[in-house]
């Protein structure tokens, strides 16, 4: 292995806690929301500091790798992709906070009922999930794995587009209720747009492996 | 404690100045780069850690280098002795034209030793920790002028690693390489930093950036600046390192 | 403009070329003249025989021992001292004035005719020192005369080697007399060699230097100590074509001595050139 080579896998393992780290922001915010758990919310807004740490640091190294190692072709793509990931997951931990942060101006809890109409536990599970395929897909190099996300995100926006026809209808029956009822609209909206930013790191990686793919192919033939 | 360190240290070439009160300590197994332009005095510091600078006529030095607490520059050093500690690699690859083996034992025979077996096994683990046993395990006793340029400098890190130096000076290692070669030595200056104190001066900045952990730049005989190597090539504090690390100047 | 740039450089490239072929023509010229006329007497006989009947019978062994002792016992003398005195200027000596003098001295003894070195060696070792004419005179005489040749060459060999090498044995804590000893020399060696068979050369030839010194007009019997007179091939020769009892009688005698010192010559210069090689390949390849 070399040098760089070396320092690429250290800033894969970065992001790879990354990741678990935003995935347990989703997970306790969405404790924090089904069990109207604000204690669990405050400890979601308090790991967000946590995230951003590491969102730094993590740009930090793809700087310095850019600046000392200087990386060309697939090391120059990877780099990249990683950065770009980096900036995807930070995202969603900022939706992960901004749910706990309307759990903690929630004044009471929603019913039962109605959130299991929205499929809300789905929709999280589903989100986990994704950043479940996407780390595989990272870890092992291998990006079929992240064509999963695609068929995940489609899912996410059918529930998406379901749920906020539901509020609606909700709101229409509740106008006493609509202010929490738009809140909980934002939720589902958010959970949506943490499907996006899978997509996004699932192409990422797919730009970054499939081209190494190609590059393998090409020394298979030249070898003939 | 720093393995090399130097305090206010001043070199003369006759009356030419060449270094200006440098002050600057080296951690034990690290890798330290001098980077900066030609005649900036970078080889210059460099030689002073093995005393090369004694070979010089009307050479002159002020100040102390010290190397694990001891000034190499007191009346009672051993020259000798000084540089079986602090081995050298030069720019030019330089074996001997003589045998691969009898290259890396040279040293061993300085040393007086002289029982076969035991410099047979010096040389297979000098030769191994250069990288370059695999190369040349079947033809030990053939020339080493037939080695390729990238052989002969790593023949020469296995020559200077023999005689168990704990300080490896590398005068611009890679500049009369190839870029294969170069990465290849650039390699194992990585793996030798894990048992050696490497201290290298290169032309290339990005060499500097990719091997070593601490970098100083140099100027006109002034160390401007020294610090972590991310630091220097990421944010360094000094606008002339700035301008030269950017390749605005120099 | 073209066409006479290049007509000029045809010019000079004929006329640098009829040179250099002159000077091969004029040596196979010498050899042929030499070998067509010395051939018919040389046999068995005229190498292991003493000249008999005032010169122009018998053989020219006593004369072929002494140059070949003159040659050994001046290198055993000059060799010796001119390798280290090469390595003294060329190694240890700072670079100064004292330096440039020695090697201006050593330039100015090269320069000295040959003759004044005979005159110097009768002076001095026949005379002064009381060695009377004999083979130890006449080798120290011989020996100054070479000894510049032996410097110079010695300091050109040295100088060539990159000084790359003595860095890098210094650098490994070697001494420099160690240096010296087992990088610097067998590397200069080849060359040093080169410079030994120039002497070779310079000695068998010299006829002056030994005229005082050494050898013996007419002596049928070979040496029993340093201090005896030997005959020598060039003053035989030297003899033979100028006042030999009969010196018509004496021309095939002459052309035979002169084809065996070329014979010398050239294959002292051989075994020369072999050991050369033989060190070039163990060393650079």
């Amino acid at each position: 292995m070399t040098h760089l080579e070396q320092v690429l896998s250290d800033l894969k393992a970065e992001l790879q806690e990354m990741a678990v780290l935003v995935q347990s922001q989703l997970k306790k915010s969405r404790s924090a929301l089904m069990d109207l758990d604000k204690t669990l919310a405050k400890e979601v807004l308090h790991n967000e500091k946590r995230v951003n740490a590491m969102e730094l640091k993590i740009d930090k190294m793809c700087e310095n790798i850019v600046a000392l190692y200087n990386p060309v072709a697939n090391d120059m793509r990877t780099v990249f992709a990683y950065f770009k990931i980096n900036s995807h997951l930070e995202r969603m931990g900022d939706y992960a906070k901004n749910i706990a942060y309307n759990v903690i101006e929630l004044p009471e809890p929603y019913s039962k009922g109605l959130m299991e109409k929205l499929e809300l536990e789905k929709m999280f599970h589903i989100a986990n999930e994704m950043i479940n395929e996407n780390v595989v897909a990272l870890m092992t190099s291998n990006p079929s794995s992240a064509h999963e996300v695609f068929e995940m995100d489609t899912q996410l926006n059918l529930m998406h587009n379901k749920g906020i026809d539901i509020i609606v209808e909700e709101i229409k029956a509740n106008t006493d209720k609509t202010r929490s009822l738009l809140e909980l609209a934002s939720i589902v909206r958010r959970l949506e747009r943490v499907g996006d930013y899978n997509t996004n790191i699932a192409e990422e990686i797919i730009f970054c492996f499939e081209a190494l793919v190609l590059k393998h192919k090409n020394t298979g033939t030249s070898n003939d | 404690m720093a393995q090399i360190e130097t305090k206010d240290l001043n070199f003369y070439y006759g009356q030419a100045q060449a270094l200006r009160n440098i002050n600057i300590a080296m951690e034990k197994n690290s890798v330290t780069a001098f980077i900066g332009p030609s005649g900036c005095g970078k080889s210059t510091l460099l030689r002073l850690f093995n005393r090369m600078n004694d070979l010089i006529d009307g050479s002159r030095i002020e100040g102390s280098v010290m190397i694990d607490g001891a000034d190499i520059y007191a009346r009672n050093v051993n020259v000798e002795d000084l540089r079986k500690k602090v081995g050298m690699v030069f720019q030019k690859p330089n074996p001997f034209p003589k045998s691969i083996f009898e290259n890396v034992a040279y040293g061993l025979r300085v040393n007086g030793i002289s029982s076969r077996s035991e410099i047979e096994g010096i040389v297979e683990a000098s030769l191994q920790s250069a990288a370059l046993w695999s190369e040349v395990k079947d033809k030990l006793n053939k020339s080493a002028l037939q080695l390729s340029g990238g052989q002969q400098q790593r023949l020469c890190i296995a020559r200077a690693l023999a005689v168990a130096p704990s300080i490896l000076l590398m005068d611009e290692p890679a500049s009369a390489l190839d870029p294969i070669s170069t990465s290849k030595i650039e390699e194992l200056i990585f793996e030798l930093k894990k048992q050696y104190t490497i201290v290298i001066v290169t032309h290339s900045m990005q060499q500097a950036a990719r091997v070593s952990d601490r970098t100083a730049f140099f100027y006109m005989g002034v160390m401007v600046e020294f610090d972590d190597t991310t630091t220097i090539f990421t944010n360094p504090k000094e606008e002339r390192t700035l301008n030269y690390v950017t390749g605005r100047f120099g | 403009m073209a066409d006479t740039k290049r007509i000029k450089q045809s010019i000079y490239f004929w006329i640098f070329r009829a040179m250099s072929m002159m000077v091969v023509f004029i040596l196979v010229a010498i050899l042929y003249f030499i070998v067509s006329r010395g051939i018919g007497v040389i046999n068995w006989d005229f190498l292991t025989k003493s000249p008999e009947e005032g010169m122009v019978k018998g053989g020219i062994f006593p004369a072929i021992v002494g140059t070949l002792v003159l040659i050994a016992g001046s290198l055993i003398f000059a060799f010796p001292v001119g390798v280290f005195s090469a390595i003294y200027l060329n190694e240890y000596m700072k670079k100064g004035k004292v330096k440039s003098f020695l090697q201006l001295m050593t330039n100015n003894l090269a320069g000295v005719p040959s003759v004044v070195f005979g005159l110097f060696g009768m002076a001095l070792f026949v005379n002064k020192l009381k060695f009377g004419d004999s083979i130890i005179a006449g080798s120290l005489t011989l020996g100054l005369l070479v000894l510049p040749v032996i410097i110079r060459t010695t300091e050109e060999a040295l100088k060539a080697v990159d000084d790359n090498y003595r860095l890098a044995s210094y650098a490994m804590g070697a001494s420099k007399l160690y240096t010296i000893k087992k990088v610097i020399l067998p590397i200069a060696l080849p060359d040093i060699i080169t410079g030994l068979i120039l002497s070779i050369g310079r000695v068998s030839g010299e006829t002056a230097p030994i005229l005082f010194t050494v050898a013996a007009y007419f002596l049928p019997k070979l040496p029993h100590s340093i201090f005896d007179q030997v005959m020598a091939l060039p003053y035989h020769l030297y003899v033979l074509a100028t006042s030999g009892t009969n010196i018509e009688k004496a021309r095939p005698v002459a052309f035979g001595t002169a084809l065996v010192l070329v014979m010398i010559v050239l294959f002292t210069n051989i075994i020369a050139n072999v050991v050369r090689a033989y060190y070039n390949k163990k060393y650079k390849k």
